[in-house]
């Protein structure tokens, strides 16, 4: 059973068509991970899902559900654009209230166990307010874990943190992702959403434009060689004579995307004169694939 | 298979959210604010309009005002329908008149728009609906709840009443009504806080964050319904006014709360 099933979502905000027929498939003990632009329809669906937001057409089904139903909606937790607290509240009371909202028996107990996970222990008193923008969203996940729900939906919960704040939420992700639960998360920080996800859905101008697991990226996602010489311009436009497709990254590397293997560039380049000083061949990641992605469906 | 949810019944559900919306009225200062201004005014007020009862005013055309203050402390809370003579707390619109137990109407709509309006400038909102997705339980904790709350203002006015008459030194004679009277008098303007309640949470879940827009809209609707109160709730009142007040307060909170639910489960959330 899937934990999400969504049939041709649509949703009209008056005149502009937010979703346009978006179908999505969040298997059981999954980690989704949610991608598109802005504006794509990301932060809609999960609305949506959340029952924040009715959808103008289509069908969403929660564990084969509708997603309206109560008894399935009191085991999804969600943080959504930021967590929903009282400002001048400590983080315990915060908690407390939400504990108490889904009837849990022992909410002390629960509420450091979550604290706990978000590595939030220390942290239980401070007001809401003084909380750093990490510690917030490390809040906003603790209180969406509140009640050990069956489904986690998580709106761009790594953005805005500097490194350590990502570096301790990507534990805290893994963490969850180990509990079991099925997480959709989304985010714009494509790299690490790599390091959590077990499935991905990209969605672009309100429609699902891919759907597939990690090991269908790894497979789809395309080997390159880089490598470095004395002359790089001059390499360059050798390369480009024999292969499709040969790119500088950041790194200063030059990338050939169809070559067989290293050894082929080599000795091409040797045949020419040019010494490679440093070779390596690797695979392109998320970020690029979908960048990939977009450029195939006309995206600059 | 099919996946196995625990039940979330109806009545955990509205025990729940009453514990929590009674933990968050009785832990924000703005209800003690609230409750403390509903004590203080009715001092003030008796205690200046007795200070300033038969003071002459001249305007610049010469034109003379006598202010007028209370004959007696009961007239703050409300007027002897049968005898006539006295509309202090009814529709006209002398100083007195306007100065009474019916503001703390007003007040109480301000105690709602914050308490539902806070759920939506918080976002806490967000957590709350998506655990919930049934809205009745919401409406009829937040009704309850600031009912309450709206009922202890009403009763904080009537004490603060009792210490001002006696700062400012106003009769407490009963003329054309008994201490029985009286009560029946305060408990139904107690009850009748629950048809405002009703009313301001409509407005209040259709302006969602905007706290302003719900208080106008509140203020602004309640204006038609305010005048009821003193009618309803005359001092010389029986047990026919209290079992009315309650015939119109659940009336309107079942009929408004009909209201407040389905715009809930028809407009967004956030």
């Amino acid at each position: 059973m899937n934990a999400i099933e969504i049939r041709n979502l649509t949703k009209n905000f008056g005149d502009k068509q937010a979703l346009k027929g978006l179908n999505m498939t969040v298997p059981m003990g999954s980690v989704y991970g949610f991608i598109g632009e802005n504006g794509s329809g990301k932060s809609t669906t999960e609305k949506i899902i959340c029952g924040l937001i009715h959808p103008s057409g289509g069908s969403v089904k929660l564990y084969g559900k509708d997603y309206t139903d109560v008894d399935v909606r009191a085991k999804v937790g969600v943080l959504i654009e930021s967590p929903g607290c009282f400002p001048n509240y400590s983080v315990w009371n915060n908690l407390m209230l939400q504990a108490k909202n889904l009837s849990i028996e022992n909410p002390a107990d629960e509420i450091r166990k979550v604290l706990t996970l978000v590595r939030m222990e220390g942290a239980a008193g401070n007001k809401y307010k003084n909380c750093s923008l990490g510690m917030k969203q490390r809040i906003g996940i603790a209180m969406a874990l509140l009640g050990n729900p069956e489904l986690l939906v998580l709106d761009e919960p790594i953005n805005g943190l500097d490194a350590d704040g990502m570096r301790i939420m990507r534990e805290v992700l893994l963490d969850i992702a180990r509990s079991g639960r099925t997480v959709v998360v989304s985010s714009h920080i494509l790299g690490e959403l790599e390091k959590v996800a077990t499935h991905y859905g990209i969605v672009r101008n309100g429609k699902m434009i891919k759907e597939m697991t990690a090991e269908e990226l790894n497979l789809s996602c395309r080997t390159f060689v880089a490598l470095k010489t004395l002359d790089m311009q001059k390499t360059k436009n050798l390369l480009g004579v024999r292969y499709s497709r040969v790119e500088e990254d950041e790194q200063g590397y030059l990338r050939v995307y169809d070559a067989k293997n290293a050894e082929e560039i080599v000795s091409y380049l040797y045949s020419l004169g040019l010494i490679v000083i440093e070779i390596k061949t690797d695979k392109i990641g998320l970020e690029e694939y979908y960048i990939d992605l977009m450029k195939e469906k006309g995206v600059n | 298979m099919e996946k196995k949810f625990e039940k979330f019944t109806f009545g955990k559900r509205l025990d729940s959210m009453l514990n929590v919306d009674f933990r968050r009225m009785f832990t924000i200062p703005f209800f003690y604010i609230m409750v403390g201004i509903s004590l203080v005014v009715p001092i003030l007020i008796l205690v200046m309009t007795t200070m300033m009862d038969g003071s002459v005013t001249v305007d610049p055309n010469g034109n003379e005002t006598i202010m007028q203050g209370f004959d007696f402390v009961w007239q703050i809370l409300g007027s002897v329908s049968s005898s006539g003579q006295d509309s202090s707390a009814m529709m006209s619109m002398d100083l007195v008149s306007m100065c009474n137990i019916n503001m703390m109407y007003f007040a109480v709509a301000v105690l709602v728009c914050v308490f539902v309006s806070d759920d939506f400038r918080s976002g806490y909102s967000k957590n709350l609906f998506t655990v919930r997705a049934n809205k009745t339980d919401y409406v009829i904790s937040k009704t309850l709840v600031t009912f309450v709350g709206g009922a202890m203002m009403i009763l904080a006015f009537v004490i603060g009443a009792l210490i001002g008459g006696k700062i400012s030194g106003l009769s407490f004679e009963m003329q054309g009504f008994n201490w029985a009277n009286l009560l029946a008098c305060v408990i139904s303007k107690m009850i009748l806080v629950s048809i405002f309640v009703a009313i301001f949470l409509v407005m209040s879940v259709i302006a969602k964050q905007r706290l302003w827009l719900s208080i106008l809209l509140s203020l602004g609707v309640g204006m038609f319904l305010f005048n009821i109160a003193p009618m309803v709730s005359p001092l010389d009142a029986n047990a026919l006014h209290v079992i009315l007040s309650l015939a119109g307060g659940t009336l309107f909170c079942v009929g408004l709360g009909a209201v407040s639910n389905l715009i809930l489960k028809k407009t967004s959330l956030v």
